[in-house]
């Protein structure tokens, strides 16, 4: 029997779980007491009071913010999910890319230039490190899941987070204009640079509380882009980085990305990533030149490297030329899952 | 579904299968001692400016300085209950400087003329020095560097005043450059309790 699944009984089989996921995240935690700053006081006898001041006088209030309330926090999680979700989606089941670059667009607003680029999951991976080795450093439930959620995708659908939902990812994603192709093994070279870099940010990261640094937060070089402030170097780097972008796709996720290198070892075992397929596309290998990050090999999407920024379909003349109805029937005969026929 | 499973296929699951249940144990790990909030916080007790004790110190003026923000997001702030609400409130008035026609000094504390002084209760019309003051700290103007912090301790002043971080302009930098630079690791989030 073909393997015959429509989308109506994948989304089900992989949204279960993910939902069942950010449930049991959040079920757990309750409403925690929140503990905004230290309690700090002064045992002062001789302040003057109300009644001593007289005249009806009212000891001001003391104006304290309260930090960002946990609704929100709870929000931006299950924005990440459902993020997430809809970018698997276009990338591996619509297959068409114009979708995914307004997905990648409303997260660059919202993550980047709305929530400020902070808390990420490429910093975060150094919290939970943190929390690994000292004892008395936690994590919040939320930096939590926006450090899981994004693995968890990965080994589902392979790179989905920096198809079109990583603030950083993104807003190199729209600075690719005239891509010139990187030789193939330089590209891999400076692919170890991430594992580097994560093994160094790993150990400043663990390192005794008073000698400790995020260097994956003090030398991001698009945070600064994101708030409109920062060090005028950083600002400089960020500015460089999306500058040669323009022609080198996405220098920081290629070979920076500490957190790339995470979800490329995640995404070698993903149960359905980003393909390229003879049964739904043409193989005849004008995707190869699409591909702006030298990430299809023989006339397949490396799931390790690969985006899921579907520009390799956009080129593809299947569905470039025909309607999407006259693509339908030669998948189902191929036995790949069709398009979602409402 | 009935199919075969390649080897290949197979790995494949059992490799997923065995990352999945590795992050589902780090989640586990990690959720048992999660705290519920991760703003950053100043321990007025460790800070060099209001700590008791720290007595002839100069003042450390990082907060204001080392924000990513261009107008730091600490501001000083005054605990008004136990304000001493002096005449000569030390925070207010640099008390070494001269003294004017109105027998207060003539010059002020603040850099930025942030603290507003006010006569407060029953006043005396005759004699200002019999009144109490409310020092109101201007939440627009301060930067949070301190100097009004450090006057206002022992022996001149009670200590109300403290350095705070404004969780409403705070960006919640996963690694705050004020508590990358601060001497006395007073800048820190709170532990789970
Ligand atoms: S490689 Fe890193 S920076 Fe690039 S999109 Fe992926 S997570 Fe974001
Ligand atoms: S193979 Fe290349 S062009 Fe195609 S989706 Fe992946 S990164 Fe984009
Ligand atoms: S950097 Fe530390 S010691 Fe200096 S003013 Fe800020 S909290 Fe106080
Ligand atoms: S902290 Fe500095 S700027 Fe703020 S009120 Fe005190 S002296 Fe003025
Ligand atoms: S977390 Fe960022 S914005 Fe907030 S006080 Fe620290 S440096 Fe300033």
């Amino acid at each position: 029997m073909p393997r015959c699944a429509s989308l109506g009984t994948v989304l089900p089989r992989v949204a279960g779980p993910g939902l069942l996921l950010v449930l049991v995240l959040f079920g757990v935690s309750g409403p925690a007491a929140a503990q905004e700053h230290v309690e700090y006081e002064r045992p002062v006898d001789v302040a003057p009071t109300e009644d001593t001041i007289g005249e009806g006088y009212v000891t001001p209030e003391v104006q304290r913010p309260r930090p960002r309330a946990a609704a929100w926090q709870i929000a931006d999680v299950v924005l990440l999910a459902a993020a997430l979700g809809v970018a698997a989606w276009l990338a591996i089941w619509r297959r068409q890319r114009g979708w995914l670059v307004a997905l990648t667009t409303a997260c660059l607003l919202y993550f980047g230039f709305y929530r400020e680029g902070c808390v990420c999951p490429i910093g975060s991976t150094q919290n939970v490190a943190v929390a690994l080795v000292d004892h008395t450093y936690a994590v919040p439930h939320y930096v939590i899941a926006l450090f899981v959620l994004p693995l968890v995708a990965a080994l589902f659908f392979g790179r989905v987070f920096c198809a079109g939902v990583c603030p950083l990812g993104a807003i190199q994603e729209l600075m690719v204009l005239k891509p010139v192709e990187v030789p193939r093994r330089l590209d891999k070279a400076l692919g170890w640079l991430k594992w580097i870099y994560l093994g160094t940010a790993l150990y400043y990261a663990v390192l005794p509380a008073i000698e400790r640094d995020f260097v994956i937060c003090r030398f991001d070089p698009f945070v600064g882009l994101f708030r409109f402030t920062g060090a005028a170097w950083l600002l400089m780097v960020g500015g460089a980085f999306l500058v040669v972008g323009i022609f080198v796709g996405r220098p920081y996720c290629r070979w920076l990305c500490p957190y790339g290198a995470l979800l490329s070892a995640f995404s070698r075992y993903a149960w359905r990533p980003f393909s390229i397929t003879p049964s739904r596309e043409l193989d005849c290998g004008l995707c190869q030149s699409a591909c702006p990050y030298g990430a299809i090999e023989e006339r397949r999407a490396v799931r390790t490297s690969c985006f899921a920024c579907g520009r390799c379909y956009r080129s593809c003349p299947v569905h470039h030329a025909e309607t999407p109805e006259s693509v339908v029937p030669a998948a189902e005969l191929a036995g790949r899952p069709p398009e979602a026929a409402p | 579904m009935s199919k075969t499973h390649t080897r290949r296929e197979v790995l494949g699951h059992a490799a997923r299968g065995t990352a999945l249940a590795g992050l589902g144990g780090l989640t586990g790990l990690l959720w048992l001692k999660a705290n519920a909030t991760f703003a950053w916080s100043i321990n007025a007790q460790r800070c060099i400016n209001s700590r008791l004790g720290a007595v002839g110190v100069d003042v450390c003026e990082r907060c204001s300085t080392e924000c990513v923000l261009a107008l730091s997001a600490v501001r000083a702030v005054n605990e008004f209950k136990s304000c001493g609400r002096c005449y000569v409130c030390p925070a207010y008035f640099k008390i070494t400087s001269a003294v004017g026609p109105d027998g207060l000094p003539t010059e002020k504390v603040c850099p930025r003329d942030a603290i507003k002084r006010e006569a407060i209760g029953w006043i005396d019309p005759d004699d200002p020095a019999n009144n109490f003051y409310d020092y109101t700290i201007d939440e627009t103007l301060c930067n949070g560097c301190g100097r009004c912090v450090l006057e206002c301790k022992e022996p001149a002043g009670l200590g109300s005043i403290r350095l705070e971080v404004r969780h409403d302009t705070c960006l919640d930098c996963n690694r705050c450059a004020i508590a990358q630079a601060c001497p006395e690791d007073a800048f820190d989030r709170p532990e789970p309790a």
